[in-house]
């Protein structure tokens, strides 16, 4: 530790209370761009999840045409289960379909109920083996079903790959205005900062006349940053926090249908600490710029 | 201590100060004289570093202060102290903390920088008013602030443009005084100044310029 080192903390903290308005825009500033950050992160976080446990649950859904008498239908479910692709086979009747819609969206049991029977077809639900449940085989396989029996056979692996393919241009989408959103607020704080200055530029003109290094100048304004961006950060991950709470308690009824899960992921670790790792970096770059300001104005 | 060598200065094509060589030894006391314009805080804005001449050479305590960039001139501007008309003086800060922060700059632990102060604050007379904001002192009690701030490190040389230009006589007179006390210490002591009154009571080199040009010294 240097012998400035206690002046230079002091002087760090002395302004963080002297200025405290505008630290406090400094640091709702950070707030705001990591909190946008935040929810953008939990809603990818939970989508990949969504993907994820789509991925693993790998079935197919082969739909018997109406006349398919009954015990031809299970004699096709015996044969079928013989396949060494096949790890089960299910036969879910029309009734049984019904009683399952019925129970995921009470809304529609009045409607199948209006239409009467024959409007849900009759399926085999077929989960294959982890090694077949790859795209390719999964494809190879619903082609094989494909025949006099059946309606439609359809699964769900190609549409988990279009739906990765838009997850992953989100993402993409989602690194370019993040890092606008960033960069602006990294301009919004090297505002906040400058005012700072501004209003303490007698001191700090007066510091150089006598003698003080950049680093004397500006490290108190790093520190005042790191901390303002620390504080943002973590009013940032309260706001995602608070937001996650509320939209689970309004959505958990249309979680498991739309996610296949209970609950809604909030933010893992790895994320929380990269959002004040990121907070602490805006809050420098921004003090960082606004004393450059003015150290190039003052010389 | 302090020599220059064909130095020059131009603004926009106007001499500020035009081909000047001169030299002053260690612990001189110098007046640089002459009407408005003349060049005298061109001279004494070189001398510390806040411009750079345009030609020539500028030694200070041995250094070439013309070809220091901005991390060297820190250092140079620890063994300069400066005193200016209107004092500059740091208007939130009590009278401990304006003298004290030369020394904070140099990270002097604060029982030092406490001690320091008392002893400089003894030695231009404000003893008890450690406290007080600048606003609440007179125009003299402010110079002597801003005096106690450019010796309490001890520099090699004092720079003061015009630092009694604010004050009355009387007042001058304290800030000439110290001034002196702190020459005959041994620090070298460059007062622009074109106070003719002041310049009898106190005689001293002068070097005298007129439009830039040193006329004589």
């Amino acid at each position: 530790m240097s012998g400035t080192t206690p002046h230079v903390l002091r002087r760090a903290l002395r302004s963080l209370w002297e200025n405290r308005s505008l630290n406090l825009v400094a640091s709702g500033v950070i707030a705001a761009a990591l909190m946008l950050a935040g929810v953008y992160l939990t809603v990818i976080v939970n989508l990949e999840g969504m993907v994820s446990s789509w991925e693993r649950d790998v079935h197919v859904s082969a739909y018997f045409y109406a006349d398919v008498p009954v015990d031809r239908r299970f004699a096709i479910k015996d044969d079928i289960a013989r396949l060494t692709e096949v790890a089960s086979v299910r036969y879910l009747s029309e009734e049984d379909a019904r009683a399952y819609l019925g129970e995921k969206v009470p809304e529609v049991s009045p409607i199948l109920d209006e239409l009467g029977e024959g409007v849900l077809p009759a399926s085999l639900e077929i989960t294959l083996v982890d090694q077949f449940t790859g795209s390719q085989e999964v494809g190879t396989f619903a082609e094989q079903l494909k025949g006099p029996d059946f309606e439609e056979v359809d699964y769900g692996q190609e549409w988990v790959q279009r739906f990765n393919t838009f997850l992953s241009l989100l993402q993409a989408l989602g690194v370019a205005l993040g890092a606008l959103i960033l960069t602006a607020s990294v301009f919004l704080v090297a505002n906040a900062m400058h005012l700072v200055i501004y209003t303490r530029r007698a001191e700090l003109e007066t510091m150089k006349l006598v003698g003080a290094t950049w680093a004397f100048i500006s490290t108190p304004f790093l520190i005042e940053g790191a901390l303002q961006g620390l504080f943002g950060a973590a009013l940032a991950v309260a706001g995602v926090y608070g937001l996650h709470h509320f939209l689970l308690l309004r959505l958990q009824d249309y979680l498991h249908l739309a996610l296949g899960s209970e609950t809604l992921a909030f933010l893992p670790a790895g994320h929380l600490v990269g959002l004040a790792a990121a907070g602490v970096v805006l809050g420098v770059l921004g003090c960082l710029t606004a004393v450059r300001r003015f150290w190039g104005a003052a010389a | 201590m302090i020599r220059l060598y064909h130095v020059s200065k131009t603004y926009g094509g106007q001499h500020a100060l035009d081909d000047v060589s001169v030299q002053v030894p260690k612990g001189q006391f110098a007046y640089v004289t002459g009407p408005s314009g003349a060049g005298k805080s061109t001279l004494l804005k070189l001398l510390y570093g806040a411009e750079r001449p345009t030609s020539g050479k500028l030694l200070v305590g041995g250094v070439d202060a013309s070809k220091l960039n901005g991390r060297q001139l820190p250092f140079l501007r620890r063994n300069i102290g400066v005193v200016f008309q209107d004092f500059k003086l740091i208007p939130n800060r009590n009278v401990y903390d304006n003298v004290g922060l030369a020394l904070e700059v140099l990270g002097t632990p604060r029982v030092q920088i406490d001690r320091r102060v008392r002893a400089v604050l003894n030695t231009v007379g404000l003893m008890g008013k450690e406290q007080r904001l600048p606003e609440a002192l007179s125009g003299g009690e402010q110079q002597r602030v801003a005096v106690a701030r450019a010796i309490i490190n001890d520099p090699a040389i004092i720079l003061a443009d015009e630092p009694t230009g604010n004050l009355d006589g009387a007042m001058a007179v304290e800030v000439m005084e110290i001034l002196r006390a702190v020459n005959l210490r041994g620090t070298t002591v460059f007062v622009a100044t074109h106070d003719a009154a002041l310049i009898n009571r106190f005689p001293a080199r002068r070097l005298h310029f007129d439009s830039g040009k040193l006329v004589s010294s």
